[in-house]
């Protein structure tokens, strides 16, 4: 049997595995033992355990649990309240203004945390309940709530990102410049789409009525202004101090987290409830995504001892005969398929070693693609059966919102996303501008 | 590789370098692929770069239990499990130039020194050590004096690293392939891993601004291992043609990186060069002598080594120019 | 279930948990070695030990964390066709599909025991030049994928008895 074939087969016998409905790191890792031990023997038999020593090396990696223990600490102490209320009575009047202003408090909370766990815990628990008692489309806003939240890992500080730069050598600072504009746009997209469609279908999206909009007083819509003082200090501790070269990358996840538990300290929510609450739910999710990674890497490291970097080149180049751009769409369809099924840091560990150095070798820019990636997978977070958005949305969204509900909100979102990823493809400066002006000073 | 091996009676090893891709196009790529066509089918070199099957902390192990066949890679940063390992990366001023230390392996007895370590350690063979380039500082800001040493956090070998510590530089390990991304993030403030030859190739000289012209070694040594079992295996013939690969890799550095330095510090546009005063800069060299000689103290073997180092300078300088000039 | 494997997986479930609430606040030893490392770099001293160190934290968080976070089920399966799967027969799918993850965690757990034997047989250091002792980290990091091992026999036991329709917990 050819390496191609095997590297085919182990690939294919990765979703089959998945497919069981088993641990996603034990699928993965499941597969990398057995091919290592059918390759290499007992040579073999310590692939697993390597890839702990190639993690532990992988200095990036730290800012993950930091970058969920800030993301909980948001949600958990209910910072976000006041930020929620702030959009809220600025966006009410207008229709559909509220699930607008949820879009914008997504940006907000994206800037503050690099996954999209977080958005996704405060949209569930503040946005949603209040969006549907005031009669708000259900469809509409769980797409709203999902698609918004994405935006965690585009908007910098971005985890994604962190683990894109780490495989394809590329600087992070850049790779999250450059996610700036992409993110903005496609914000901008959801809020028109939001706009239109409440605009032609106003039972979808009722104005706050009149009376209610009497009862505040403009004082209070000033005073609330001050609740976006708190995502500006976090965001500049963190995102801010590493740009400006201060902190370097893993030093700023860990003054942004303590910015997150000093402003939850001042604001006089950091109770033990909310501590254990953060503390467990960042355990958690860490451990999830790193024991993946570890799976994933010695995958990885199998797949790679096959010469998959080479079979797929040979495939793309030489046996399609494609052509660099025609290439270049051929993998974000293919990654969009494969982020339907797969967790995205797998996918990132796994697919994206083999596609990188092909990207590059075709002559485009590295750090543009990294946001290509990274629409891609926000794409995957809502795509059933597998996305993480999915499941969280599942897990927090009130009974009324059924899975058939969750499933048939993100139709319209996943189309704008597609088209943003189409932008962006068309028109690479919209990622790159920002990185360029920026390191060029 | 049991059922690999079975259906093509050919011999495959896996090698894994220290090198990402960018430098192994040079310093092991051209050896590796002239050993695959002269093997003409009977044994084929499968290449792997730094870290890509196995982390370079695990090199060593992985090769004893034969996960990997063979490395290339310098002692020190693989942590052999020998006293002296410490020799093998950049030992401080041990050499000047690069053909230093071929002359001390198969001169001055370095080569019987090496098998004999290596031999203790089970299953790996130590085959050949060569020269590689010389250790210079590559950074984002200048350095004209000791003092601007201090406080820089920079990527080096760690025996390197532990010297240059007592001068208030912080020494970083980082995967290989990481550094340049890590100057970029601020986790490092520069790079003293090479001359500017390698600086330019791998892409260091895009991220760093300064380089720095004085140099805390001639030429480092690296060398080839392979698992002890497997080297034993092969038939004599490719015993031989492995051998001679070896030294066209060596010989390839020699002029590759000597020729390198001079046209890149010449019409290099990309770094600066700036340079310590050498009164400034001998007391470096002093400070050299003293960490020889704590060196020296870990071991008999290192004493040997060091005993080595010591008696080839003094011949080098008694014979003078063109040996050496101070 | 006969009352030895209720014991056994009563003592793993306790293990784990005490083992699991005590990485999670590791997060907190992290924070405070970047947070210094920050501040000796603010101050131009920066520390030699830091980075490794913090290093050494993460992965201890998450091997040690391991089989509290199998207890708070907080690994994600892909549940296309699991998902349509009554309780019952969903527990006797993963009775089955744990024995994989078993058969992933034994071999890591073989790695770990190898590769720490050899940093202890070779006073094996970090090759940096901090070169802190590698033996101690590879032990917790074995320790923690053993125990995530336990964690994973007793889960199966969890699921066959509940396939059974028997609950253990
Ligand atoms: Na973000
Ligand atoms: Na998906």
């Amino acid at each position: 049997m050819s390496y191609e074939m095997i590297a085919l087969l182990m690939f294919s016998t990765m979703m089959l595995m998945l497919l069981t409905g088993k641990r996603v790191f034990g699928a993965i890792g499941f597969v990398a033992v057995v091919f290592a031990l059918g390759m290499w023997g007992d040579g073999g038999s310590e692939m697993a355990f390597s890839a702990a020593m190639k993690l532990m090396k992988w200095y990036p990696l730290l800012t993950l649990p930091l970058f969920v223990y800030m993301g909980y600490m948001l949600s958990e102490s209910g910072l976000a309240d006041d930020l929620y209320r702030m959009f809220h009575v600025w966006m009410g009047p207008v229709r559909g203004g509220l699930a607008i202003g949820t879009i914008v408090l997504m940006v907000a909370v994206s800037a503050m945390n690099g996954l999209s766990v977080a958005g996704m815990a405060i949209g569930a628990s503040i946005a949603l309940p209040e969006l549907l008692r005031r009669g708000y489309d259900k469809v509409m806003v769980t797409g709203v709530i999902q698609a918004g939240s994405s935006l965690g890992i585009l908007v910098p500080p971005s985890v994604v990102l962190v683990l894109y730069g780490m495989i394809a050598r590329q600087p992070v600072g850049q790779l999250w410049l450059a996610g700036v504009f992409p993110g903005l746009l496609m914000a901008g997209m959801f809020i028109i789409y939001i706009a239109i469609r409440c605009w032609l279908q106003p039972s979808m999206g009722p104005a706050l009525s009149k009376d209610e909009r009497a009862e505040i007083t403009w004082g209070e819509k000033v005073g609330l202004l001050k609740a976006g003082i708190v995502p500006l200090f976090i965001f500049f501790s963190m995102t801010g101090l590493f740009l400006m070269g201060i902190t370097s990358l893993v030093e700023s996840s860990a003054v942004g987290a303590l910015a997150a538990t000093l402003a939850a300290l001042f604001k006089r929510r950091l109770t033990r409830v909310v501590m254990e609450e953060t503390l467990r739910k960042t355990l958690s999710i860490s451990c999830m995504f790193m024991w993946i990674i570890l799976a994933a890497l010695a995958f990885g490291a199998v797949f790679d001892g096959l010469g998959a970097v080479r079979a797929i080149e040979s495939f793309f180049v030489d046996q399609m005969g494609l052509g660099p751009w025609q290439i270049l769409i051929m993998m974000q369809i293919s990654f969009i398929l494969m982020g339907m099924f797969l967790d995205d840091t797998a996918m990132l560990v796994i697919v994206a070693p083999l596609y990188v150095p092909l990207v590059g070798a075709l002559g485009f820019d590295l750090v543009w693609y990294g946001v290509l990636y990274t629409i891609t997978c926000q794409i995957a977070y809502m795509t059933p059966p597998f996305g993480y958005n999915l499941f969280l949305m599942r897990a927090m969204a009130p009974p009324e919102v059924t899975l058939k509900d969750i499933y048939k909100s993100i139709t319209p979102f996943v189309i704008i996303m597609a088209m943003a990823l189409g932008i962006v493809m068309a028109f690479p400066q919209i990622a790159l501008w920002l990185p360029e002006w920026h390191y060029a000073r | 590789a049991p059922y690999v091996k079975a259906q093509n009676a050919k011999i495959t090893w896996r090698l894994q370098t220290y090198a990402g891709p960018a430098l192994g196009e040079h310093v092991i790529k051209p050896a590796i692929d002239a050993f695959n066509k002269v093997a003409n089918g009977e044994m084929e070199i499968e290449l792997y770069y730094a870290d890509q099957l196995v982390p370079t902390g695990e090199l060593f192990r992985a090769m004893q239990r034969g996960t990997i066949d063979a490395v290339q890679s310098d002692d020190d940063s693989i942590a052999a499990p020998v006293d002296i390992s410490v020799f093998g990366g950049y030992f401080p001023f041990a050499t000047r130039y690069s053909l230093d230390v071929p002359v001390l392996f198969e001169e001055y007895g370095l080569n019987e020194i090496w098998d004999e370590a290596y031999s203790e350690v089970e299953g790996v063979k130590w085959l050949s050590a060569g020269s590689w380039d010389p250790c210079h500082f590559a950074t984002v800001d200048p350095i004209n004096s000791l003092e601007d040493l201090k406080g820089k956090r920079v990527f080096t070998f760690p025996t390197a690293g532990k010297f240059l510590s007592r001068f208030g530089v912080v020494p970083v390990t980082l995967p290989w392939e990481d550094i340049e991304v890590a100057v970029q993030t601020g986790e490092l403030d520069g790079i003293a891993w090479s001359g500017i030859t390698e600086d330019y190739t791998v892409g260091w000289a895009d991220v760093t601004n300064y380089f720095l012209t004085n140099n805390i070694s001639g030429a480092w040594c690296g060398s080839f291992f392979a698992n002890e079992e497997r080297w034993n295996e092969l038939p004599e013939h490719l015993k031989v043609l492995f051998k001679l690969c070896m030294d066209s890799s060596h010989y390839y550095r020699q002029h590759w990186y000597w020729g390198g330095e001079a046209k890149l510090r010449t019409q290099g546009t990309k770094m600066k060069l700036t340079s310590i005063p050498d009164a400034e800069w001998a007391t470096v060299e002093a400070e050299a002598h003293k960490f020889w000689d704590e060196i020296a103290q870990t071991s008999p073997r290192c004493a040997k080594v060091v005993e080595i180092f010591k008696q080839y300078a003094a011949v080098m300088e008694k014979a003078g120019k063109p040996y050496r000039y101070s | 279930m006969p009352e030895f494997i209720k014991t056994y997986v009563r003592w793993v479930d306790c293990v784990n948990r005490i083992i699991g609430r005590f990485a999670m606040y590791l997060i907190f030893a992290m924070l405070a070695v970047l947070l210094y490392s920050a501040a000796t770099k603010l101050m131009e001293f920066p520390a030699l030990w830091t980075l490794e160190t913090a290093q050494f934290l993460m992965v201890s968080y998450f091997l040690l964390g391991g089989g509290y976070s199998m207890q708070l089920d907080s690994h994600v399966r892909m549940d296309l066709l699991y998902g349509a799967l009554s309780p019952r027969k969903q527990a006797g799918l993963d009775a089955i599909t744990i024995l994989f993850l078993i058969f992933y965690l034994a071999f890591l757990l073989y790695g770990g025991v190898s590769s720490t034997s050899y940093a202890f047989e070779y006073g094996e250091t970090s090759y940096s030049a901090w070169s802190p002792p590698m033996s101690p980290i590879k032990a917790i990091m074995t320790f923690g994928v053993f125990m995530m091992l336990l964690q994973a026999i007793a889960t199966f036991f969890k699921d066959v008895a509940a396939a059974r329709g028997e609950s253990l917990s």
